[in-house]
């Protein structure tokens, strides 16, 4: 009887260290992955966007603050040569770009790709790469970060990894990201999901006229 | 002892910094070897803490539920993706796996392995059949990658290496139902 009430105890003792590990472990059962970890832990932080100096297609330079002037800003991250996810991503930043009213497009709203590979993606390449998703070089951009230390502390903020393989590839996470009208991070979007990323941004853009006035 | 001085061995040689960097830097060696490797070190020194404290393992583990409980939550946990990333990643973690994984999981599994008798280790079975299986489905049907520190190719050659551990099991599982091996004892 006595034994029976101890495993009792115990049993009741281990599904509870089970519950609370799990829980701790994934921050109340929201993020089993990493990344979802991480795009979780960003929208809570909200971070702003650090100061970096980007090269354009255009081979323009201006810093990123210059650029946004106050203007949301749509952002994604990738690299030329690369030929599994980044095409996609930037096809379905295409897609969420035809979405946006254009009444938007350039007042309240800019575009932004950004290549975290600047060796290889100079302006010109970053040009020919522009064309193929009918990208105009002024609403929605292709830049390169030449900086090696503001490339990574500007990686590190918005938890993007970036390993390289073999081939000279790599091996990254994609998302879409919206940087606010203070230059904080306000979404972090999948990117497989066009329609639904479109949405929010519209609904976004939405009430900030609202609030306006 | 002598075992228990073997598990030890064992448990210090996997802990070292340079022994922990090579094998986490494969995906499957990290999950299915070294993660393996820890729990059977605590199943070596499992028989020094039985030794040592049998009032406790008598009195809080008598029909060796709470012990096989405890490790399928452990070793559940390991598996969870983003538990991996972090133990790459986070020192606190890191250690976390070292110390539950012998400790937590290897001894009472040692304690409780024989108190749950054959019908609840064929149910252990079949818990780590499905897990295996659903860690297969689940790295090798994945289109993105679930851990940022590993590639996505060697994602799928974990899922592959589970679904073969779980067929193994799963063999050995069928065989205990019609092979009778009390007779060769």
């Amino acid at each position: 009887m006595i034994k029976s009430r101890h495993t009792t105890i115990a049993i009741i003792a281990v599904i509870i260290f089970g519950f609370v590990l799990f829980y701790i472990g994934t921050d109340g059962f929201r993020a089993f992955t990493a990344e979802s970890a991480r795009t979780y832990d960003i929208m809570q932080e909200k971070p702003a966007f650090p100061s970096v100096t980007l090269e354009d297609s255009k081979e323009r330079t201006y810093t990123f603050d210059e650029f946004a002037d106050g203007r949301y800003v749509f952002v994604t991250f990738m690299y030329t040569s690369c030929t599994t996810v980044c095409p996609q991503l930037e096809m379905n930043m295409a897609s969420v770009y035809n979405q946006i009213p254009d009444e938007y497009i350039g007042e309240d709203i800019v575009f932004l790709s950004i290549s975290f590979d600047p060796e290889r993606d100079d302006p010109a390449t970053l040009k020919k790469y522009r064309g193929y998703f009918d990208s105009d070089g002024e609403t929605w951009r292709m830049a390169r970060i030449n900086n090696k230390k503001e490339l990574q502390s500007l990686l590190d903020e918005l938890g993007v990894i970036v390993i390289p393989n073999d081939n000279g590839d790599f091996t990254h996470n994609s998302a879409f990201y919206l940087i606010d009208k203070s230059g904080h991070l306000q979404q972090v979007m999948d990117y497989t999901l066009v329609d639904e990323a479109a949405s929010k941004v519209n609904d976004i853009l939405a009430a900030q006229g609202d609030d306006n006035g | 002892m002598k075992q228990s001085f073997y598990g030890l061995l064992l448990f210090i040689f996997l802990i070292l910094p340079p022994v922990a960097a090579i094998m986490e830097s494969v995906m499957i060696v990290h999950m299915h070897m070294q993660m393996t490797l820890l729990v059977i070190s605590g199943l070596l020194m499992g028989r020094f803490f039985q030794l040592k404290f049998p009032g406790f393992f008598r009195k809080w583990n008598a029909n060796g539920i709470p012990g096989i409980l405890l490790f399928m939550i452990i070793w559940s946990y390991w598996m969870v993706p983003r538990a991996m990333d972090e133990a790459i990643t986070l020192q606190m973690v890191e250690w976390f796996k070292f110390a539950s994984l012998p400790f937590l999981a290897g001894v009472p599994l040692r304690d409780s392995w024989k108190k749950i008798g054959a019908a609840g280790q064929k149910l252990v079975f079949g818990f780590f059949v499905a897990m295996f299986s659903f860690m297969a489905w689940l790295y090798i049907g994945a289109d993105s990658q679930l851990c940022n520190n590993y590639l996505e190719v060697e994602q799928k050659t974990l899922g592959w290496g589970s679904l073969f551990i779980g067929v193994l099991l799963l063999v050995y599982v069928i065989q205990l139902f019609f092979i009778d091996t009390s007779e060769y004892e």
